[in-house]
C-alpha cells in the first residue's frame, strides 16, 4: 500500500506537515512517539524500550537468531503496510523503505536562521540557545540515522522531494507533496497495466516482425530451441551538445542464453553500411555487448541449409 | 573431386591434432573424460585425437538433422542418433569438425547441459568466428578458416570426399559441407 515517510529538520515545519498530509490522506501517521506503542514487538520488554530510546546502538543487538532490533522493526512495518497506507515520520523510514516501489520520501528543511526564529518563538530562548538547541538535535538525527542504517539522511538521494519552508507554507508544502503523490499513483497505475500486457504478450502473440526475413529467422532459431527476444533494448549511440540522444540502435534478436544481439541486413549495400557503422558504435559505447550482423547472402544461405524447399 | 588447393595438408593436421591431445591430456588429467563425435564429419579428427590423448577416456557418438516440416514452414532440428551412455557426471568434450553459424552446435550444448553432466565443451577442428551467429565457447580449436567450401577429412560434398587424408576447397559451384 502507498506510504509517505517525512524527513525533517527541526523547526522545519516538517511536523505540522506529516500531520497535515495524515488528516488530508485519512491515514494513520506513525512517529517516534507512538511507534513501540502501535508496534509493541519492536520492544517486548520494559528495559528493550528504555534502551531503544536511548541508544542507536541497541537497535544492532541481536534480540533472537539472526535478527537485531532493526530488522524487527523494519518487518513489522512492511508487514503492516502489505494492509494499510501510513504517513510515517523520523525513525529512518525513508532508509528503511528505500526499496519500496509504493513509497514516497519527502524531506522538510529551512535555512538555519529561520529555523532558529522558530526555536526562539517556540521554546521562549535566546539565540544562542536556540542555536544549540538545534545543532544538538541534528547532530543527534545524523547520529541516529547513521548509526543504525549506515546512511546520511541529509543526502538528497535519499528522497524524492525537498521542501525548503523558508518561503513555504505548510499547506503550500502539503498541496505539493499530494499533487506529486497522485501524478505518481497514475504512473504507477500504468506502469502495473503495461506489465499485465507484456506478460499477456509474451505468453500469447509473437511479435510483429518488420519484414519476412525477421519473421524467418525466428523460425529457424525456433527450430533449434534457441530461445530470442525481439528487439528487446535500444542502444543510443549519438547525443547533441545538450545530452539528448539524437541516434539509437535496436539490434533485430537477443538469443538469452548466449547473450548475444542479432542484426539481419536483408535490405541493400546502403542499408548494410549505416548497419555496420551503427554496430561499431555499440561496440565501441558498450563494451563487452556481443553483437553480429547477419548479411543477406549468410542469411540466404542459412535459409536454403534450413529450409530445402523453401522460398522467401 | 575437383579441388582448387589443399588447404590443410595431412601433416599439419597431423600436428595440430597432436598438439591439441597434448593440451587436452593436461587438462583433463584425473577427470572422468568423455568423447563424443557429432556424426558424420567428426569421425576422422576423433580417431586421431583420442589416439592423441594420454588418458583414459570413452567415445560415443550423436547425430542430427533437420527433418523438413509438412507445414511447408521451418523445418525441424532433431536428434537423429543419441548417446547410448549416461554423461551424468562425466566431462564431455563435443568433438566438431567444423563451427560455423553454431546453431547445431549450441542446440546440442543446451540438450546436453540438461542432462547433468560434470562439465561440457566443444572442441572443433575448424572454425570461424566471423561467421559464427552465436557464441559458442570453443574451448579448443584447430584451425580459423575462412568463408570457404571444403572438403576430406571427415568434410565432404554429397557424402563424397570425407576419406581425403587432407583438407582441400573445392571449386565454387558445387555444394560443400
Amino acid at each position: 500500500m502507498p506510504v509517505i515517510t517525512v524527513s525533517r529538520q527541526m523547526c522545519s515545519l516538517g511536523d505540522d506537515v506529516a500531520e497535515a498530509l495524515s488528516r488530508k490522506l485519512g491515514w494513520e501517521l506513525i512517529a517516534r512517539n507512538n511507534l513501540f506503542s502501535r508496534f509493541p514487538q519492536i520492544a517486548p520488554t520494559p528495559y528493550d524500550l528504555h534502551m531503544l530510546n536511548e541508544s542507536a546502538k541497541y537497535y544492532l543487538k541481536q534480540r533472537e537468531g539472526e535478527r537485531t532490533f532493526r530488522d524487527v522493526l523494519q518487518q513489522e512495518l512492511q508487514e503492516y503496510l502489505k494492509d494499510h497506507s501510513a504517513v510515517m515520520m523520523g525513525f529512518g523510514s525513508q532508509v528503511l523503505l528505500a526499496d519500496s516501489r509504493d513509497a514516497l520520501h519527502v524531506r522538510i528543511i529551512a535555512p538555519k536562521k529561520t529555523r532558529i526564529q522558530r526555536a526562539r518563538k517556540q521554546y521562549h530562548v535566546s539565540e544562542e540557545e536556540a542555536e544549540k538547541i538545534l545543532d544538538t538535535a541534528d547532530r543527534k538525527h545524523k547520529k541516529f540515522v547513521s548509526t543504525v542504517f549506515d546512511a546520511d539522511l541529509s543526502d538528497p538521494a535519499c528522497y524524492h522531494l525537498i521542501l525548503n519552508t523558508a518561503a513555504l507554507s505548510v499547506d503550500e508544502c502539503v498541496a505539493s507533496i499530494l499533487a506529486l503523490f497522485k501524478e505518481r499513483e497514475l504512473h504507477r497505475q500504468m506502469e502495473l497495466e503495461a506489465e499485465q500486457l507484456e506478460v499477456r504478450d509474451n505468453l500469447s502473440e509473437r511479435p510483429v516482425f518488420k519484414n519476412q526475413a525477421e519473421e524467418e529467422f525466428a523460425k529457424i532459431l525456433d527450430m533449434y530451441q534457441i530461445d530470442w527476444k525481439y528487439e528487446p533494448k535500444t542502444f543510443p549511440i549519438e547525443w547533441d551538445a545538450e545530452g539528448n540522444v539524437t541516434m539509437a540502435f535496436s539490434p533485430d534478436f537477443y538469443l538469452t542464453k548466449f547473450d548475444t544481439y542479432i542484426e539481419l541486413t536483408t535490405m541493400n549495400q546502403k542499408y548494410v553500411t549505416i548497419k555496420n557503422r551503427k554496430v561499431k558504435k555499440v561496440r565501441e559505447l558498450y563494451p563487452g555487448t556481443n553483437i553480429k550482423i547477419v548479411y543477406k547472402k549468410d542469411f540466404y544461405s542459412l535459409f536454403n541449409r534450413c529450409n530445402p524447399n523453401g522460398e522467401l | 573431386m575437383k579441388y582448387k588447393r589443399i588447404v590443410f595438408s595431412e601433416e599439419a593436421l597431423s600436428a595440430r591434432v597432436r598438439a591439441l591431445g597434448k593440451q587436452i591430456t593436461e587438462d583433463y588429467a584425473g577427470k572422468d573424460l568423455l568423447l563424443v563425435s557429432v556424426l558424420k564429419g567428426s569421425v576422422f579428427f576423433l580417431t586421431d585425437l583420442a589416439r592423441a590423448i594420454d588418458l583414459p577416456l570413452q567415445i560415443d557418438f550423436m547425430s542430427v538433422g533437420i527433418h523438413p516440416n509438412p507445414g511447408g514452414v521451418a523445418g525441424v532440428v532433431r536428434i537423429t542418433k543419441d548417446l547410448d551412455h549416461d554423461i551424468a557426471g562425466k566431462h564431455v568434450l563435443l568433438i566438431e569438425d567444423i563451427v560455423r553459424a553454431g546453431l547445431t552446435t549450441g542446440y546440442l550444448m543446451q540438450n546436453l547441459e540438461a542432462r547433468g553432466a560434470a562439465s561440457i565443451r566443444v572442441c572443433a577442428l575448424l572454425s570461424n568466428q566471423a561467421e559464427q551467429l552465436i557464441s559458442v565457447p570453443i574451448a579448443y580449436s584447430g584451425f580459423e578458416v575462412p568463408k570457404t567450401r571444403l572438403v576430406g577429412y571427415g568434410l565432404d560434398v554429397d557424402e563424397q570426399g570425407r576419406n581425403l587424408p587432407f583438407i582441400a576447397e573445392i571449386q565454387t559451384g558445387v555444394d560443400g559441407n
